[in-house]
Order: C-alpha cells, then sequence, then structure tokens
C-alpha cells in the first residue's frame, strides 16, 4: 500500500481512468490525450487568482496530472475566470477567450461567477457567467482553496476523456445567443479598444 | 496663520482635527488663491487627493482637496461647496501633475466638469452611458435588477430571517406542548394520589 | 541504405528528445521538492497540439518560420555522425564537415524570426529580437572553442575529432571545454541565458503566436535539436561513442548537468547575459586556446 503524495496521486488519477462511452479507439485516444495535456492560460480574475499559484507550484503541484500553465492564449487550452468579472473586465475574457484554439474549456472559480456572490448587488460586476461564455466547470467556494481547483480539475478532465466537455461547440453553435447577452451588458462594441491610455497621455512615457 | 487666512479669504469655519491636521472651508471663488496662499506662505505644497461628498439633501458636492507639506508632517484640508447640477470646476492639472487622474475619476464618478484638464476620459469604467455611479440618485439594487439577471435559487432557498422566525415558532409550540404535557400529567398524578388518598 | 539510416536517425533522435524533455521536467520538479510529471508528459502535450484546430492565420511566411526551424533541426541531425566508429548511423556526415554544422545551427533562429516578424506579435518580436542579440554572444566562445578543437586535431571533420581523441578533448583541453559550455547552456536554452522564451517577460517569446500544429512542430523540433546538440558536443569533446548506451550514458550525464546547471539560476536580463557571455567564458577559451596551442 503506497502512503502520501504516492496514494493521493493514485486516488486522483484512479477517477480518471473510470469507463469511458467512445466511438472507437482513436476517439479514445483523442480524448485521452486532450485530458492528460491541459495548459491553463495565466490569466487572473479577482481574488480567485491568489489561489492558482499555490496550485501550480510545489506544495500542490498540478503539473502531476498534466496541468501546466500556458503565457498566451494562443497555446492555452483552459482559461479560468476566477472570480467577479467587472464588465471591463469581461471584455478582455471575451477577447481571449475567441483567440484561444479549439477545442478550449473554461473553469470558473468562486461564488462570485456563479450567482455574484458577495457583489451581487454590484453594478459593474456581472452576476452569471453562463449567460455571457459557456462553462464548463463551476468551481464553488469564497475562495475555493487548492484542493477544490484540483478536484475542480480533475472533473473537467473526466469530462474531457469522456467526449461531455464540449463548451466551445456551444459557444459557435448558439454565438447569437452569447452575442446577444453581452451586447445587453457591454453595448455594441464587446471588444475592447487596443490602446493603453493611462501612459500614453501627454506625449507617451 | 488661521487669522490671517480668516481675515484674508473671508471665513470663520477653521477646524483644528488634530495637531497636524486643519480644515478650512470657503467659499468657491477663494479656493484656488487659497491653495496658493498655504502653498507659499506654510509649504503645503503637495496635493494627496481630491475628494467629494455627495450631500443630496442639500443639493450641493462638497470637494475637499487635501495638501501636505514637503517634510509630510501636517495636512492641510480645503473644501468648498459647489452645485450638484452640472457642475463645472477649474482644473488643477497646471498646477499639480497628479491631480489629472483624480480629477478624472471625480468626473467619472461624480460627473463633475473640470475646465481645462485635457485628459478627462473615463478612468475605471468603460463606454458608460447611465448615471455616473457614484451619485446618490444613482439607485444600484434598481440598475442591477433592471440590467443584470440573477440566477435562480434553489427550493429549498428561503430568506433565513423568515425561515429563523418559523423555526422559532416551531420550537417554541414544541416547548409550550411538552410543558403541557408535563403539566397534564402532573395533573393526573395529583389526581391520582388523591384519588389514593380517599 | 542510408534512407534507412536516416530514418532511424530520426525516429532515435525523436524518441530520446522527448525522453530527455521528460525527464528534464520530472528533474527539475523534484529540484523543486514535487512530483513532477509523468516522463512521457512533453509527448503527451505534442501529440495534443497535433489535434488543436489552427485559428490563427498571418500568411504562408508566418507557417515557413516553424517548418525552417524544423528542418533545420533535421539537417542538423543528419549531418552528425551519432557514433565515431562502425558503418551505421552516420547520416549525412561524410558529405559536409563541422562548419557546415555551425552554420545549420543558426540557421533555425534565423528562419523563425522570419516567421515571427510576419506574425507582427510585439512579444514575439522581442523575443526575436532577444535571441538574435544573445545568439551573437553565445557563439563566440562556443566558436573560439570550436575552432581550437579543429585546428587542434587537423580536420573539420566530425567523424575524425571524435575517433582522434584517445583521452576526452574535454580533460586535456578543460577551459576549452569549459567556455564551449557556457554557450551550450544557452543553445539549451537554460537559466541563466533564457531570455528568450522567458514565459514572464516576453509570454513565451517566438512561441506566443504559434498555435495547433505548428506549436507541435516547435516542440518536436527542439527536442530533436536538444539531442542532436547533445550528440554534437559529446563528438567534439566527451570522445564521442562507440556503442549505443555510451552515446546514451555520455549524452545524458551532459543533459543532466545542463539541467542541474539551470535549476540552480535565475534569469541574466539580455544586457546582463551579453555581456557575461562576452567577457567571461569568451576569455576562458581565449586563453584555453593560447594554452593549447603553447602546448602542442
Ligand atoms: S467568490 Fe469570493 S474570493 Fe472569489 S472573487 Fe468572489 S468574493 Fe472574491
Amino acid at each position: 500500500m503506497e502512503t502520501g503524495f504516492l496514494q493521493e496521486q493514485r486516488t486522483l488519477e484512479g477517477d480518471l481512468n473510470s469507463k469511458t462511452s467512445h466511438k472507437n479507439s482513436v476517439d479514445y485516444l483523442m480524448n485521452w490525450f486532450r485530458s492528460r495535456s491541459i495548459f491553463v492560460l495565466a490569466y487572473g480574475t479577482g481574488c480567485g487568482a491568489i489561489e492558482m499559484p499555490p496550485t501550480f507550484t510545489s506544495r500542490y503541484d498540478a503539473e502531476r496530472l498534466g496541468i501546466r500553465g500556458a503565457a498566451t492564449p494562443r497555446q492555452a487550452d483552459v482559461i479560468i475566470v476566477s472570480g467577479y468579472c467587472s464588465y471591463k473586465t469581461l471584455r478582455r475574457i471575451i477577447r481571449t477567450y475567441e483567440q484561444m484554439s479549439n477545442p478550449k474549456y473554461l473553469l470558473a472559480l468562486g461564488s462570485c461567477t456563479i450567482n455574484g456572490g458577495m457583489y451581487w448587488d454590484s453594478y459593474n460586476t456581472i452576476k452569471k457567467l453562463e449567460d455571457y461564455l459557456p462553462v464548463d466547470m463551476y468551481v464553488s467556494g469564497c475562495m475555493p482553496r487548492p484542493e477544490s481547483i484540483l478536484e475542480g480539475f480533475i472533473a473537467l478532465q473526466k469530462d474531457i476523456s469522456n467526449g461531455k466537455a464540449s463548451s466551445w461547440q456551444k459557444y459557435e453553435d448558439n454565438y447569437e445567443f452569447y452575442r446577444k447577452n453581452q451586447e445587453a451588458v457591454l453595448g455594441k462594441t464587446v471588444e475592447p479598444s487596443y490602446e493603453a491610455d493611462w501612459y500614453l497621455y501627454d506625449g507617451g512615457l | 496663520m488661521f487669522n490671517e487666512i480668516k481675515n484674508q479669504f473671508a471665513t470663520n469655519d477653521v477646524i483644528i482635527k488634530r495637531d497636524d491636521l486643519y480644515k478650512v472651508s470657503v467659499n468657491y471663488e477663494r479656493v484656488f488663491s487659497l491653495i496658493d496662499f498655504v502653498g507659499d506662505s506654510y509649504n503645503y505644497k503637495t496635493l494627496n487627493a481630491i475628494t467629494c461628498t455627495d450631500w443630496i439633501e442639500d443639493n450641493h458636492f462638497a470637494i475637499t482637496y487635501m495638501l501636505t507639506t514637503i517634510d509630510r508632517r501636517s495636512t492641510f484640508m480645503i473644501q468648498t461647496m459647489v452645485s450638484r447640477e452640472n457642475t463645472k470646476i477649474k482644473s488643477l492639472s497646471q498646477k499639480f501633475k497628479q491631480a489629472e487622474i483624480m480629477e478624472r475619476d471625480l468626473a467619472e464618478m461624480y460627473g463633475i466638469d473640470f475646465v481645462g484638464n485635457k485628459n478627462l476620459k473615463e478612468l475605471s469604467l468603460e463606454n458608460w452611458v447611465h448615471t455616473p455611479p457614484l451619485r446618490r440618485e444613482f439607485d444600484t439594487l434598481e440598475f442591477v435588477n433592471n440590467h443584470l439577471t440573477f440566477r435562480e435559487g434553489r427550493d429549498d432557498n428561503v430568506d433565513t430571517k423568515v425561515e429563523a422566525k418559523r423555526l422559532r415558532a416551531i420550537k417554541k409550540a414544541e416547548k409550550e406542548a411538552l410543558k403541557k404535557a408535563k403539566e397534564e400529567a402532573e395533573a393526573k398524578k395529583i389526581q391520582e394520589e388523591n384519588q389514593d388518598g380517599k | 541504405m542510408i534512407l534507412l539510416d536516416l530514418v532511424l536517425m530520426f525516429i532515435i533522435a525523436y524518441t530520446f528528445g522527448f525522453l530527455y524533455y521528460g525527464l528534464y521536467r520530472n528533474i527539475t520538479a523534484r529540484f523543486q521538492r514535487r512530483f513532477g510529471p509523468p516522463v512521457y508528459q512533453s509527448f503527451v502535450d505534442s501529440i495534443k497540439f497535433f489535434l488543436k484546430e489552427d485559428s490563427t492565420s498571418h500568411g504562408w511566411m508566418f507557417y515557413l518560420g516553424p517548418i525552417i526551424m524544423m528542418s533545420g533541426a533535421v539537417m542538423t541531425l543528419f549531418f552528425i555522425p551519432l557514433f565515431n566508429t562502425g558503418e551505421s548511423f552516420k547520416g549525412l556526415s561524410e558529405y559536409g564537415n563541422l562548419f557546415l554544422v555551425l552554420y545549420l545551427l543558426v540557421l533555425g533562429p534565423l528562419g523563425n524570426a522570419l516567421g515571427v516578424g510576419v506574425g507582427g506579435n510585439p512579444f514575439g518580436v522581442m523575443g526575436v529580437t532577444r535571441g538574435l542579440t544573445r545568439l551573437f554572444a553565445l557563439e563566440m566562445p562556443f566558436y573560439i572553442a570550436v575552432i581550437a578543437i579543429m585546428s587542434l586535431s587537423g580536420s573539420a571533420d566530425i567523424t575524425t575529432i571524435a575517433t582522434e581523441q584517445t583521452t576526452m578533448n574535454a580533460i586535456i583541453y578543460p577551459l576549452l571545454f569549459i567556455g564551449a559550455l557556457f554557450s551550450f547552456i544557452g543553445m539549451m536554452g537554460q537559466s541563466p541565458f533564457d531570455v528568450v522564451g522567458a514565459p514572464v517577460e516576453v509570454y513565451s517569446g517566438p512561441a506566443s503566436e504559434f498555435s495547433g500544429k505548428f506549436l507541435a512542430l516547435l516542440m518536436s523540433q527542439s527536442a530533436i535539436f536538444t539531442f542532436a546538440k547533445l550528440v554534437l558536443m559529446v563528438d567534439l569533446f566527451l570522445g564521442g561513442a562507440s556503442g549505443f548506451i555510451e552515446l546514451i550514458t555520455k549524452t545524458f550525464i551532459l543533459f543532466l548537468f545542463v539541467i542541474a546547471f539551470g535549476s540552480l539560476y535565475g534569469r541574466f536580463k539580455t544586457p546582463q547575459s551579453v555581456d557575461f557571455l562576452l567577457k567571461v567564458p569568451t576569455i576562458i577559451s581565449i586563453v584555453g586556446l593560447i594554452l593549447a596551442t603553447w602546448s602542442s
């Protein structure tokens, strides 16, 4: 019997190798590769972002499950929306999400993304993330500890290897619905402008 | 110092809050000359903050300029009242560079127009078309209800106050029932004893 | 016959490149006191990227970058003999010498610069600029050491250089080896000379705009290139290898040294690393060159 983190590792991985329903073995293999290698975009909104560094560094070490950080949206598979998103952040999230290449997944952390959390009466944050972007997995808590983030990742991996996580497909199919909701809160110009103003005023830096 | 200010700037409203924190209220026309005056004569040369308080009942804004000495030992607050509607204030950004961003903040949150500030665009909001959010006539809850959708609660999601009252009532009823039962039992006992005694 | 040879060389380099990369991640994880990913993780990553869709398009020039890099890596591999004895696994090494290999070593970065420049991503351009700046400094000590070795053994043929060492070059000319080793660490993209793809500052640098299959190509390229460079170092300084086990042992020891060195040090800034490379290793190499010519 293994003890310590080896045992933990087996328990975590044991979940992943459960029975899956696939059309054929190629399908199975593809999903296996996808579930075992997850690049997470290093992007944080809200307070939940502070729990991500411990998740990815030595103490909780998400890399043993094949989860590691990616620096740019082009390389990332998963974007974590880690807390409240104000309108301004939502614009950036939407652009970043649309820059990622398929298949892509979205993980939402914290009660703020689920129902507004403690910002339920704030004029400047959205209350339900899934109205604006398709969510694969919610992790509840305010804020979720790294353990629950890892648990959420493993649930996501299970969904991916089962072929159930297909939110990007949903986004493409129901694009009008999402776009309508986005425009309802953000106005007609959903994408943020590329110019950064605060250090450009008065003739530059 | 205060006598000088009182005489020169026609104000009686000088408050010494601490030995290093003073507050003076003056008319709007005299604010900028007062800022120049304390800066030149008493070394209050740094602008710390510009704040705004919304007195909706009296229909004015209270604008406060906070100035600090160069050795950072003492702070001087200069307050002035301006009207709430179509507020126009002279910008301080020519004298203090840092005033630019503070004025941007106030302009965005209260809708105050700072005349002379070249860079008066939104600071932290983006494309905001409604009432400036820190004015008190802006009802946050109403805005949220009108513009955003809430997640519907679960079936067992009830108002905690109501629920607590209900639970308390149930508990009370139970207690009373228990008491009643006890009393009845005792009464019966007494009755039985009485019968035995007979 | 030679075709079979080439295919086998490619397969060996691919397998061992990814194996080394997996080990690299695992060993660094152990240095940082964590469990680390499984050995096959890098391979899984690259396959996953092959399965992703491409969402970017910047014209054909953009896609040429990774392809030039890949062909540069593969050509480098083919011109470096794996063993110094026997007939097999020599690749094309009899048709080209060390000069050609030195030229091919920089082909990849230049090709990449072409592609990234077209992409127009500011971070990519920044990474490429850093890379090219560093490259000049990187080549200095390496070229001095390699040219010294070439003139000392009187040949530009890698096989000859490898066979003629009765005792290893690294032991006879330690200063040359140390000088070359510094640039080698930089060539492997290890700290403290890893300014090019720094994920914190330039968001993975040249690779920042590539996604999907082209990123997978870049990953495979770097795996193959790593192996080729390791074999080159072993051939030049560690006496080559006569058998498979010797080759793996020597390359792995060299690789282990490089990653251990890399995980010990933080990152230099670009000017710092150029400064350092132009001062310390170059001087070491020059002193080594003088001493070597003196003694012979
Ligand atoms: S859920 Fe809690 S921790 Fe997370 S962003 Fe909201 S308030 Fe912060």
